[in-house]
């Protein structure tokens, strides 16, 4: 064991003095979490912005007093839209609606012509889409006002009219509300952890053989495993640095959240700190051996900067057959690195359920993985050096 | 002493129907006794490198026997290892790290205490003419330099028994002779039994005791450089040395002339 220690602290001050990576790494990994929530917060705080503002772009409006009056009723402001609206809209110059009203409308409303209003959007234009909606519930309303006085007029009850009544009831708390926009947060952990152990574990395989060192190491009296075992201490102590960073950059990163409604949906203290990590911990020790035992094959840096890629790729899709599998959360998903980590962080962020067998699968599947890579490792050590 | 009994070591290259099989050592036979520097001579492609890799424990022969100090190295490799210095082909130091952390990095390998492996890095760096390196990161080192540093990290645990390929490969006329002179009193004021390897004639007249020429994987001729010459009936060494690997003096001479 004296062995892999001597290998571990020459490992770690070796990773430590690489100042230029060091600080890329470190940078981008504290940052990942406090720019995401900006990020995210800002995005939130405009959806919520353009949800409040009760704003209608109009062409024609003049000419139909009853809509106009009906639309300041409802407490709308009334905008002029500009004279290009049409091709604003389809550059996506202009984000807003346009209502086109017809010259005649009120004296076709009057008459018991049906007027057609027309209401402008471009389906490329996703802001303009998204207040279509409002814009058209506002219109519809005022349809509603117009027949329900017909009715009484004519002495007919209004609720005649109305056969069944809709009601909606929004059953997901706050908190997973908030997690919607908060999927992309575990994503961009796992990854922070993923790029922070790859150039460690690039430079202590690969970079060894190709430096020329790898032969000289071999030739010391220390058994393979302990060579192997102090280089993966210290490729997961760096991820493992690094998940501690980019989960902690989201303690101070609540403040910096712009949106009121997700600061208070938002919840991460040191609780889902100590979980998020519970989760990460293990997987930054198999992501460690696993991009181990893929560079000690290749002969150069470059080659096992190519042939990681793989490892990259994987961990970036398996996340996402959460997006294309519909049923939800599966018991399964707790079984598959990566894929595992995301569905509990996201849990975490929910603030659902989390049992100590939910943490021990993953840890468990995390244990034997990083057991078997180590062991190919050990194993390719023996002819890495020559070869 | 280093004994070697016919070593045999062939590689596979290729797979499928490309496989094919590269005998590297055939039939290497030698002994490398205590307090003598034996040169292993041979041409590119000989089999040397493969042949101290063997030694070294970091290649198992398909056949023949080792023993280094009388440990067989297939057996206890380990043991082999710890009385080994190791001076191989691939030299690669760590650039990050000075010249002293990378020789009592391998000193503490070698399981040699903090305190001891450093006393024993200042040895080496006066006696390797390097002091003034020692505590300089690696990264940006010249060729001698860097030797240098690899020659004292393989020397950092005052191996009995040293084994050094091709040493002087990439050395100017002063760094080669300064390595002369290290290895010349690590022979006589310490006993090590030392294997060089070298392709160049001059150094091993120079500084070998003892010469083993090896050519096509076989070790073809033993003894002192001029038992050699009394062999061959050369005057000129490296004509001497033509004649045992190939069998014909003039080989690569289109002149023709020997002496």
């Amino acid at each position: 064991m004296r062995g892999a220690w001597q290998v571990f602290t020459k490992e770690l001050r070796d990773a430590l003095r690489d100042r230029r990576t060091l600080l890329t790494v470190l940078l981008s990994s504290m940052a990942v979490g406090p720019l995401l929530l900006v990020a995210l917060s800002m995005l939130v705080a405009d959806i919520e912005a353009s949800a409040e503002a009760r704003d209608v772009y109009a062409v024609g409006l003049d000419a139909a007093p009853t809509l106009a009056n009906y639309i300041a009723r409802q407490a709308w402001a009334v905008h002029p839209a500009p004279p290009d609206h049409e091709q604003a809209l389809v550059a996506r110059r202009f984000e807003h609606p346009v209502l086109v009203v017809p010259p005649d409308f009120e004296r076709d409303l009057a008459a018991g012509i049906t007027p057609e209003l027309l209401l402008l959007s471009a389906g490329a234009n996703q802001r303009a889409e998204g207040s279509a909606g409002s814009v058209a519930a506002l219109l519809q309303g005022f349809n509603q006002e117009q027949a329900t006085l017909r009715l009484v007029l004519r002495g007919v009850p209004p609720a005649a009219l109305q056969a069944v009544r809709i009601q909606r009831r929004d059953l997901g708390d706050s908190r997973a509300r908030a997690a919607q926009f908060m999927r992309l947060l575990p994503f961009f952990v796992l990854m922070a952890v993923l790029y922070g152990a790859l150039h460690a574990a690039l430079d202590t395989t690969a970079g060894e053989r190709e430096r020329g060192s790898l032969e000289p190491l071999l030739m010391t009296p220390q058994p393979r495993w302990a060579l192997a075992l102090g280089k993966w201490g210290a490729v997961a102590a760096v991820g493992m640095g690094v998940a501690v960073l980019a989960c902690g950059g989201f303690l101070p990163g609540q403040w910096l959240l712009r949106s009121e409604a997700l600061s208070a949906m938002f919840q991460f203290g040191l609780r889902e700190l100590a979980l998020f990590l519970a989760v990460l911990l293990p997987l930054a020790a198999l992501l460690a051996a696993l991009l181990m035992a893929v560079a000690i094959r290749c002969r150069s840096f470059k080659e096992a900067q190519a042939s990681t890629t793989v490892v990259v790729l994987a961990a970036s899709l398996l996340p996402l057959l959460t997006s294309f599998n519909g049923g939800g959360e599966q018991p399964w998903h707790l079984w598959l690195p990566a894929l595992a980590q995301i569905t509990l962080m996201q849990r975490v962020l929910e603030g659902g359920a989390l049992g100590p067998a939910d943490v021990l699968l993953p840890v468990l599947v995390a244990a034997l993985g990083t057991a078997l890579c180590l062991a190919s490792v050990v194993r390719q050590l023996r002819t890495a050096a020559w070869r | 002493m280093i004994v070697v009994e016919a070593l045999a070591k062939q590689f596979a290259q290729g797979h499928g129907r490309r496989r094919r099989v590269v005998p590297a050592v055939q039939a290497v036979s030698f002994v490398a006794a205590d307090g003598c520097i034996t040169g292993l001579l041979g041409p590119n492609g000989a089999g040397k490198t493969t042949t101290l890799r063997m030694i070294a424990g970091l290649l198992r022969p398909d056949a023949g026997r080792i023993t280094v100090a009388g440990i067989d190295v297939a057996l206890q490799p380990q043991a082999v290892q710890a009385r080994l210095g190791v001076l191989s082909d691939a030299r690669g130091l760590y650039p990050r790290l000075t010249a002293r952390e990378n020789i009592v990095y391998y000193g503490r390998l070698h399981g040699l205490p903090r305190a001891r492996a450093e006393a024993r890095a200042t040895l080496l760096a006066g006696m390797l003419d390097m002091a003034p390196l020692l505590d300089r990161r690696t990264e940006g080192f010249s060729q001698g330099e860097r030797m240098k540093t690899a020659l004292a990290r393989a020397l950092v645990h005052d191996p009995s028994h040293i084994v050094l390929d091709e040493p002087t490969n990439g050395l100017d006329v002063l760094a080669t002779r300064g390595l002369r002179e290290a290895l010349r009193r690590l022979r006589d004021d310490a006993g090590k039994c030392i294997i060089f390897s070298s392709h160049i004639m001059q150094e091993v007249e120079r500084l070998c005791d003892q010469v083993v020429v090896v050519a096509g994987g076989r070790s073809v001729a033993e003894g002192t450089v001029p038992a050699l010459l009394a062999r061959t009936g050369l005057r000129d060494f490296e004509a001497c040395f033509v004649q045992l690997a190939f069998g014909n003096p003039t080989v690569g001479n289109p002149g023709g002339l020997v002496d």
